[in-house]
């Protein structure tokens, strides 16, 4: 919907419902972050930012953290409140319908994964399993807003 | 023993201009007020979720045969909607809609516009039709059709400058919709023409 945004990563632009996924987020943000208990805790940015990895890497990672969110962090985040549940699913599919986008074009210009956005996606990954599953999902899902200033 | 209950039937997304609004065909029993409760599925539901089916509270217990599903339904990816009748404790089964729905199918109409000359200035006023929407405006001189200037516009909260005309001169317009989120336009507005003032005779 309004600000329909086109995702920079590399030399892909993959036009993506960003508004409508932050609305999708914001509506529900508190929610989740309330089921985070470990505040002292970072799935994407720790020990570094996103903002660190390099503008040529970003298409491989931001493939690799739609794949993330999209296999990993959303089947997990299903709570009991239909609200939340509801814009965690507008989100999914979001993430869903851009991945494929981000995937295609991922093909035609080849978006490379150099070393850094390797090492930084298995540190995510490794962020992420030291965690038992659901605090490890619904930490994920409420550092959201991370990932989407990132991406803009 | 508890009433048997058809499930609803004849269920339809009616979509224009992005708005969404499910509807099916009515269960009757005599003397009882049936109420409704639909729920939703994406294509992430079907392929990570084991199919889960949402439920959607704007539809559920109502005595209506028709509800908004605007928020629900994002992204361009298909979407299943199924609906069940409900008499008390006795739930039909669920009648579930044929085919997927997907926005991008939406049905987008012309905008409402309304051309105006003040004094030299060529003004003209859009309905607004909520967030999703641009508007894009073609406007030339009667007499030079060739010429055609664009103006494209997001907000449209009042009266629009287009252009300053010339004295007693014609001036046309007309005006379509964009929705990036599907990336799709409206056919175009009728077109409008209006004259500005002042005297365009010559006294010899």
């Amino acid at each position: 919907t309004a600000g329909d945004k086109i995702s920079r990563s590399g030399a892909c632009r993959v036009s993506l419902s960003m508004a409508e996924i932050r609305a999708g987020f914001t509506a529900v943000k508190a929610n989740i972050q309330s089921r985070d208990p470990i505040r002292t805790l970072s799935i994407l940015s720790h020990p570094h930012s996103l903002h660190k990895v390099k503008s040529s890497d970003r298409c491989c990672l931001t493939h690799h953290l739609f794949t993330f969110y999209v296999d990993k962090v959303f089947k997990q985040c299903r709570t009991k409140d239909s609200f939340v549940n509801r814009k965690i699913s507008s989100i999914a599919n979001s993430f869903l319908s851009a991945r494929r986008k981000l995937g295609q074009c991922g093909e035609q210009n080849n978006c490379v994964c150099g070393e850094e956005s390797t090492e930084k996606f298995k540190q995510i990954l490794a962020n992420y399993e030291g965690l038992n599953v659901t605090s490890a999902a619904m930490k994920s899902l409420g550092e959201l807003d991370i990932l989407l200033d990132w991406m803009e | 023993g508890d009433a048997f209950l058809p499930a609803p039937q004849s269920i339809l997304i009616l979509s224009t201009n992005m708005k969404r609004f499910l509807t099916w065909s009515p269960v009757f029993v005599q003397g009882a007020t049936v109420r409704y409760s639909a729920e939703f599925q994406a294509k992430y539901e079907r392929a990570y979720a084991n199919g889960r089916w949402i439920p959607i509270s704007e539809c559920s217990f109502t005595t209506a045969t028709m509800c908004n599903i605007r928020d629900d339904i994002s992204d361009t990816v298909a979407y299943r909607l199924r609906v069940r009748a409900e008499l008390g404790a006795t739930r039909s089964l669920w009648g579930t809609m044929k085919g997927f729905f997907d926005r991008i199918t939406t049905s987008l109409t012309p905008p409402l516009l309304r051309v105006l000359a003040e004094g030299h200035h060529l003004l003209v006023e859009l309905a607004d039709m909520g967030p999703a929407f641009k508007f894009r405006l073609l406007y030339w001189k009667k007499e030079q059709q060739n010429n055609v200037q664009q103006k494209v516009m997001r907000e449209v909260s009042s009266v629009v400058h287009l252009d300053s005309m010339e004295a007693g001169a014609e001036y046309c317009v007309k005006a379509q919709t964009h929705v990036e989120a599907i990336n799709r336009s409206s056919s175009f507005s009728l077109t409008q023409c209006v004259r500005a003032q002042g005297d365009t005779s010559m006294s010899l």
